[in-house]
């Protein structure tokens, strides 16, 4: 451990092939970023989702795609034309010394070109395949087309989330940006992948993975389900806070700066609460009568749990930028954050404390790039950003000369006839 | 026909309470890994308050619904870590167990004498995971968070929402899910990592910490471009991009139009349904499908920037026509056409009316001795030789005490009775559950 660039992270040693568009990309990376030698197998010419941006400098081109980029880190990237029998067969060879296959393709394509999983696990029993799709491989929704938002509507996420009325008054149910649905699916794909991987330790088999991610965003909605399952509820929208079957009090709170605080108080204000809430507000000289003895009583804190809130917490929230409350809370043992855009996290001095930025180098621009790293610190074998996502076919050589024994002639002539 | 189990063999010590611990050691037991949630009622959180309890019910310790759900596939053990005999028992069951998880904050299990460097004495092999919110290391790592606090914190609150209205947000605590995702992530990644290399570790997950990457393009946006997502026309509510703003991704796909939530028939609260078109081909599809009605195919409409251009006119257009027809009915006339649409769906539609979740047997019925027979949600994936299941109703606080301190870790039934009677496994002044009676007898 005396070097952390050194020490091989938690999955080194495993070989994964990503055959992923835009709903699986980010599975291969964390698995790659773990330490796994992912090696992304795209079409000739590259994955479409190369096209979504933004790009560097707004300058829109298949190896800028800064979502591309993001999704890809610590993979090789090679180009492969399964519909070629040439192409397939290097696939073959390929899965034959692979641990891990993940694909996202509709149900049927790979079985289609003979590429299906009893046939790749005959050459190789300890391959481990997991598909990923919008609905799963069986279902009368298996074949039905989707997108980051068609999930959020159909696996309860847009339901859940959205506006008071009297906020913004007929508002629809939003669903919050960011791709998360595809994030959901490949979470619960690597926990798959991770499970199937301990059991091979074990047992020495590898199996198939059948994910979806419909499911997946069904399953994260906290207790809508309970909710409904259990007292038969469904649940009205509010802004910026919880879900519920009734109002509760608001959570969001505008700042003097102009942008939010979340400051968690309904539903728990009790005498000790309300005494320290006071001290806090006192700090800037807002208490109003809230060190008044009457809130020693639990009736007049009841009586008064609108007044205190949308009061006194929110003239006090109202009084101080929001970064200046966040702490000021915090530091006094209340949970409470200020709503930041993502940019804000640039300048958290807690992520720079956990060595959270990675400078990536992009020595093909002659340029580095900071990068959001890892979520956790494993202690005897770091989670890391190995490298850039790979350009469009960057390891070809390195992967059918080198390690498959193609020559470079040969190579060249699986270009020409778009093979590779 | 019982099956094999991925994680045969593999126990767990669970102090994790509320929700993102216990919805990762769900994951573990569905998985196979035998699941010792250690519990003290006096400060139990998770089964109390229950907003979840069946109408029918008392609400105690034994009947939160949510409970139930977040915590199959677990055994209960009550135990007070607090006395010097607790620890004792804790400490035994951590030497015969491959992984220690907890989510409190900081410091806590440190200041029990149970931070990593001593339970690598008491198991040199053992895998940690610490969930807290900011992490154990950090100058706020003594910060707090519920999942609305690590959304607002992390950015995951602000990118979600109207142009020039407050953040809409996350309606629940998606931190605690996707928190949830990572831990059971971390275990299994440290558990593989383990059985290569026979080496433990300690995993440090922070909760506020997992949502930044969440937003890993909008950051790349800023550290490349320089570009904020503090901007005109961001977030832009359901569609690709808000008119009259500037032309720029907002980090959910390709900008294009339609790409919205639409009222449907009969117009009640969840009567929408999402329709978006990724080019102007699955747009020429959504025309035939409404019918190809004269407006649909102004030309101002046949390229992708003339829909960006025109989009309120579009979506008003297309809500004229949805609002004509239910939102399955809707949908199933959308994807026979080859157009991408599904309806939003409250609690209760997925439950009752979703045709692909009940086909995937998403919800199937479990007997639990207090709630009685509901449904529990079952994993969104399936492993061909080592399935996930639910084969545990949740536990019942201290359920299986006798079975864990007597049966596994090897103490006398006398001294069993003894740790009841002093406090180390239930509250002196606590009056004892029925079960637990029998259990001492």
């Amino acid at each position: 451990m005396s070097d952390p660039q050194l020490t091989p992270g938690p999955l080194a040693g495993l070989r994964i092939l990503e055959l992923a568009d835009e709903t699986g990309q980010f599975c291969g990376k964390l698995l790659g970023d773990l330490g796994a030698d992912v090696l992304k197998i795209e079409p000739p010419g590259g994955e479409p989702n190369r096209r979504v941006g933004p790009f560097l400098d707004d300058n829109p081109h298949p190896d800028r795609s800064l979502s591309f980029w993001y999704y890809n880190t610590s993979k090789r990237g090679v180009t492969l034309n399964l519909e070629t029998a040439d192409g397939r067969q290097l696939f073959r060879r390929l899965a034959a010394t692979s641990d891990v296959i993940l694909e996202t393709f509709r149900p049927g394509f790979l079985a289609s070109l003979g590429l299906d999983y009893q046939s790749l696990r005959a050459q190789n029993p300890g391959l481990i395949m997991c598909a990923l799709t919008p609905f799963g491989q069986t279902g009368p929704w298996r074949g039905y087309l989707s997108s980051d938002l068609l999930h959020m509507a159909a696996g309860g996420e847009m339901a859940s989330s959205g506006y008071d009325e009297a906020d913004v008054p007929n508002a629809p149910p939003i669903a919050p940006g960011g791709g998360n649905a595809w994030h959901t699916g490949c979470h619960f794909a690597y926990m798959a992948i991770m499970a199937a991987l301990v059991h091979r330790t074990v047992a020495g088999q590898g199996q198939y993975i059948d994910a979806s991610i419909h499911e997946a965003c069904a399953l994260t909605t906290e207790a809508a389900i309970a909710n409904y399952i259990y007292r038969g509820e469904v649940l009205r929208r509010q802004t910026g806070r919880h879900h519920a079957a009734n109002p509760t009090p608001r959570t969001q709170f505008r700042a003097k700066d102009g942008t939010y605080v979340c400051a968690l108080v309904g539903g728990r204000l009790n005498s000790k609460y309300v005494g320290e809430l006071a001290d806090l507000l006192d700090t800037n000289g807002m208490a109003g009568d809230l060190k008044d003895p009457k809130y020693q009583d639990p009736a007049v804190i009841a009586a008064n749990t609108s007044h205190i809130i949308d009061d006194l917490v929110a003239n006090f929230i109202g009084s101080l930028p929001a970064e200046e409350v966040y702490h000021a809370a915090q530091s006094r043992g209340f949970t409470w954050a200020a709503v930041r855009a993502p940019e804000a996290l640039f300048e958290d001095p807690h992520l720079h404390d956990r060595g959270f930025w990675k400078e990536v180098g992009h020595p093909e621009l002659g340029r580095s790039f900071v990068y959001p790293g890892e979520v956790a610190i494993y202690n005897a074998s770091p989670w890391r950003i190995s490298k850039r996502a790979p350009l469009i076919g960057e390891h070809n050589t390195e992967i059918f000369c080198d390690e498959l024994g193609l020559s470079r002639s040969e190579l060249c002539v699986l270009a020409e006839s778009r093979v590779i | 026909m019982s099956r094999l189990r991925a994680l045969e063999n593999v126990r767990v010590v669970d102090f994790s309470w509320v929700r993102a611990g216990p919805w990762a050691t769900r994951w573990l037991g569905a998985l196979g890994a035998e699941i010792i949630k250690i519990e003290w009622p006096e400060n139990e959180r998770g089964r109390l308050p229950s907003t979840t309890t069946p109408q029918n019910l008392e609400v105690n310790l034994n009947t939160s619904g949510n409970f139930n759900d977040t915590n199959v596939n677990k055994k209960s053990l009550s135990l007070n870590v607090r006395t010097s005999k607790g620890l004792e028992i804790a400490k035994r069951l951590i030497a015969v167990s491959d992984l220690v998880i907890e989510n409190f904050s900081s410091r806590v299990l440190k200041n029990w004498g149970l931070g990593y460097d001593e339970l690598r004495k008491i198991k040199s092999d053992i895998v940690y995971v610490s969930m807290s919110g900011y992490g154990h290391t950090g100058r706020h790592h003594h910060y707090t968070t519920f999942g609305p606090v690590a959304q607002a914190a992390s950015g995951l609150t602000y990118i979600s929402g109207l142009p020039d209205k407050p953040p809409a947000g996350w309606g629940w605590s998606y931190m605690d899910d996707t928190g949830g995702m990572y831990g059971a992530m971390c275990a299994l990644t440290g558990l593989y990592h383990r059985n290569m290399t026979g080496q433990g570790q300690h995993i440090d997950l922070s909760q506020m910490v997992s949502s930044v990457p969440l937003n890993g393009p909008a950051l790349l946006d800023c550290s490349v471009n320089g570009r904020g997502s503090r901007r005109a026309g961001y977030p832009p509510g359901n569609r690709a991009h808000w008119p009259g703003t500037p032309l720029v991704n907002n980090y959910r796909g390709p900008t294009v139009a339609p790409h919205n939530a639409y009222r449907t028939h009969p117009g009640e609260y969840n009567d929408w349904c999402a329709i978006v078109c990724h080019s102007d081909k699955e747009w020429r599809r959504l025309v035939r499908v409404m019918g190809t009605p004269p407006w649909a195919t102004s030309p101002k409409f046949e390229t992708v920037g003339g829909r960006l251009q025109h989009q309120q006119e579009l979506d008003d257009k297309i809500e004229a026509w949805s609002t004509t027809l239910g939102k399955y009915e809707l949908t199933e006339r959308c994807q026979a056409g080859g157009v991408r649409a599904l309806p939003v769906q409250s609690a209760e539609d997925r439950v009752e009316r979703d045709p692909q979740l009940r086909h995937r047997e998403m919800y199937l019925e479990m007997e639990h001795p207090a709630l009685g027979l509901h449904k529990v949600q079952n994993a969104p994936f399936k492993l061909s030789e080592t399935p996930a299941s639910n084969h545990l109703p949740s536990p019942l606080i201290g359920q299986h005490t006798r079975e864990i301190v007597e049966g596994l870790l090897g103490y006398s039934l006398e001294e069993l009775r003894a740790g009841f009677a002093d406090g180390t496994l239930w509250p002196i002044k606590r009056a004892r559950l029925g079960y637990m009676e029998e259990m001492l007898r």
